[in-house]
């Protein structure tokens, strides 16, 4: 039964990794800041969401992974804080979207 | 090498490639965006660690990391929106 349970949290490691490289190409892909924080910031609070359930999962229920969530938790609160606050400063001081040429 | 390992390592250059973005960004919001994805990815890494030796402190590693920066990146906006008087 444990056997099945590490290949389980393997496997969905492996989808997270999947995600935050996915992350990782769509900083470099686009051309334009804003659709670039777009991709990047939500592809990348999946990957890693994905990849910290792998290993509660993997670990098992006790206060050790019970902290891994609450590390999830703080981070699924605040990353969109702060892209939000990025784009926000982007916009005030003047940054607007180039036109597609 | 198990697998925990390989994730690690895996990691460790994904956040690597991050730090490119922060190099090559033509605007200051491109390099902070590439700083928070990098932190994220840090508190990944520290996580793993934690996992592979069993220790606990290092989640609290990751934990305050993770709160640090938020901070900074909060503050850090806030200085290029109001160009120098936070």
């Amino acid at each position: 039964m444990s056997q099945w349970i590490t290949l389980a949290g393997n496997i969905i490691i492996i989808i997270g990794l999947v995600f935050m490289t996915l992350g990782v190409l769509g900083i470099y892909r686009f051309n334009d800041y804003f659709s670039r924080i777009l991709i990047t910031s939500k592809v990348d609070t999946v990957g890693f969401l994905t990849i910290m359930v792998g290993f509660i999962i993997k670990h098992g229920l006790d206060f050790f992974s019970g902290k891994i969530v609450l590390i999830v938790a703080l981070y699924m609160i605040t990353n969109p804080i702060a892209t939000h606050a990025i784009t926000r400063s982007a916009h005030i001081s003047g940054y607007r979207i180039k036109k597609e040429r | 090498m198990n697998f925990d390992e390989i994730v690690l390592i895996i990691v460790a250059l994904l956040s690597v490639f991050e730090l490119g973005r922060v190099l090559i960004g033509p605007t200051i919001y491109d390099r902070m965006l590439g700083f928070a994805v990098f932190s994220s990815k840090v508190i990944v890494t520290a996580v793993i660690i934690g996992t592979i030796n069993e220790r606990t402190f290092f989640l609290d590693i990751a934990l305050i990391y993770g709160v640090l920066g938020f901070i900074s990146t909060i503050m850090l906006s806030r200085f290029v929106e109001r160009r120098g008087d936070i």
